[in-house]
């Protein structure tokens, strides 16, 4: 009995109370005759464990502290009276055969299972929460420096501008937004677009003077991976009708992050090849009463929807399935765009941050439009919250 | 499951080391990769669009 693998031995068995499971053990792992001792031992430990379910091998518990010739073990718990294996090899022959026990592998394994799914679980929030903004920005970025390259090499092929549009020498247009230079409805657009390619960038000043994202077309998950993407059966920048655009809140390179911070009037940029357009959030709901006797900053053109227009608010939220949103009259279910229609921009994202319950609208409607020209930002850009 | 890989991994304990390091790598690159964007669209998380 001082043979030191033997209460090594016993370890594998205690607390078991299982004989068929010995018996799969001494199948699995046939032992020496020396070693047969271990059965003896095994029972002391079975006896030892305070655990009413193995009280029937009591008999043999007496037989054992006879036969180790001590009368601790029973005061003890199993571990103490277990001295640990002298050798690795004794350890690695002990780990084997407790490895090979169908009852334990199948147990060691599910643990292991629960464990890996809880990792994978977790993998897959810092996916969400932190990969797929690494691969949205690096989309965005690609989409930017692709835009940037398709407008140069534009500016370069195109004809000299309308001189209609370019007013001063120099290049440099001086408006109002009061006064555009060129009212919109006269402008022609100049670009094309193609799905998932970026053809416009969008400014919110008051997120700060760095927030700028390509606009691509189209609103399937591919295109929003890269950016806010146009709702390709709505208008275009500076058109009447509804310029309409959806965009992630949390992940993805979350361009609509803040979209919930942003207050009436505060201005939302677009610049296109050639212009640049000025939309503003309309007034919010529990604005609407006291609209007319609040002074506002930065609000001219702005103004409590009427008509019908009624209704339509700064920001609204809806359901998923509220598609009217981003057509031409919001609320209106028709696509067509009627006649002496108001220029609208709408964003779209999900609400609350998360879910995909419900949908976060703005409505912002067009006060100002530039030319483009070399070195001329539009004033509206200072308006840095 | 982890034992027996363990045990099938030749070499010293640096050796099996580097490889078991390698097999987590291929595996986390698996799931950012290929997984995980194959299982997003199909979860409720975030779309930002309008649909009908």
């Amino acid at each position: 009995m001082n043979d030191p693998s033997v209460p090594e031995h016993e370890k594998d068995s205690a607390g078991s109370d299982s004989t068929e499971y010995d018996a799969a053990r001494a199948e699995a792992a046939p032992e020496p005759a020396s070693q047969a001792p271990d059965d003896t031992a095994s029972q002391v430990a079975d006896g030892a464990v305070p655990d009413g379910n193995v009280i029937h091998d009591g008999s043999e518990v007496a037989d054992g502290r006879a036969a180790i010739g001590g009368g601790d073990a029973g005061d003890s718990s199993p571990e103490m009276v277990r001295p640990e294996a002298h050798t690795r090899a004794e350890r690695r022959t002990v780990a084997r055969r407790s490895e090979r026990d169908p009852v334990r592998a199948t147990i060691r394994g599910l643990g292991q299972l629960l464990i890996t799914a809880g990792l994978v679980v977790l993998l897959f929030v810092a996916y969400e929460l932190w990969v797929t903004n690494l691969f949205g920005e690096a989309k965005q970025a690609q989409a930017t420096s692709k835009l940037d390259q398709l407008w140069a090499q534009e500016s370069d092929t195109v004809s000299a501008p309308d001189p209609s549009v370019i007013t001063q020498p120099g290049g440099v247009v001086v408006s109002t937004a009061a006064a555009p230079t060129l009212a919109p409805g006269e402008r022609t657009r100049q670009y094309n677009t193609t799905e998932g390619v970026g053809f416009a960038k969008i400014y919110i000043p008051s997120f700060g003077a760095d927030f700028m994202f390509t606009i691509v077309e189209g609103t399937n998950q591919h295109d929003l991976y890269a950016g806010p993407g146009h709702y390709d059966k709505t208008q275009y920048p500076g058109e009447e009708g509804n310029f309409a655009l959806a965009g992630h809140r949390v992940n993805k390179g979350a361009p609509f992050d803040d979209l919930g911070l942003l207050q009436s009037c505060d201005a939302i940029v677009i610049e296109t090849q050639s212009e640049w357009y000025v939309y503003r959030m309309l007034p919010q709901k529990d604005e609407v009463a006291t609209w007319a006797d609040t002074a506002h900053a930065h609000c001219a053109g702005v103004s409590v929807q009427t008509g019908k227009y009624k209704g339509v608010y700064g920001q609204e939220i809806t359901t998923p399935a509220d598609i009217a949103q981003v057509y031409p009259v919001p609320h209106v279910d028709n696509t067509v765009v009627p006649a002496g229609a108001e220029r609208l921009i709408t964003l779209t994202t999900c609400h609350p941050k998360f879910s995909d319950r419900q949908r976060m609208i703005i409505h912002g409607v067009l006060t100002a439009s530039y030319p483009k020209a070399d070195g001329f930002v539009p004033p509206e850009m200072q308006e840095v919250g | 499951m982890y034992g027996w890989i363990w045990r099938h991994l030749p070499g010293p304990f640096a050796a099996r080391f580097l490889q078991a390091a390698l097999l987590i790598l291929v595996v986390v690159a698996l799931l950012m990769f290929v997984v995980f964007p194959w299982v997003e669209p199909l979860l409720p998380i975030d779309s930002g669009g309008v649909t009908n």
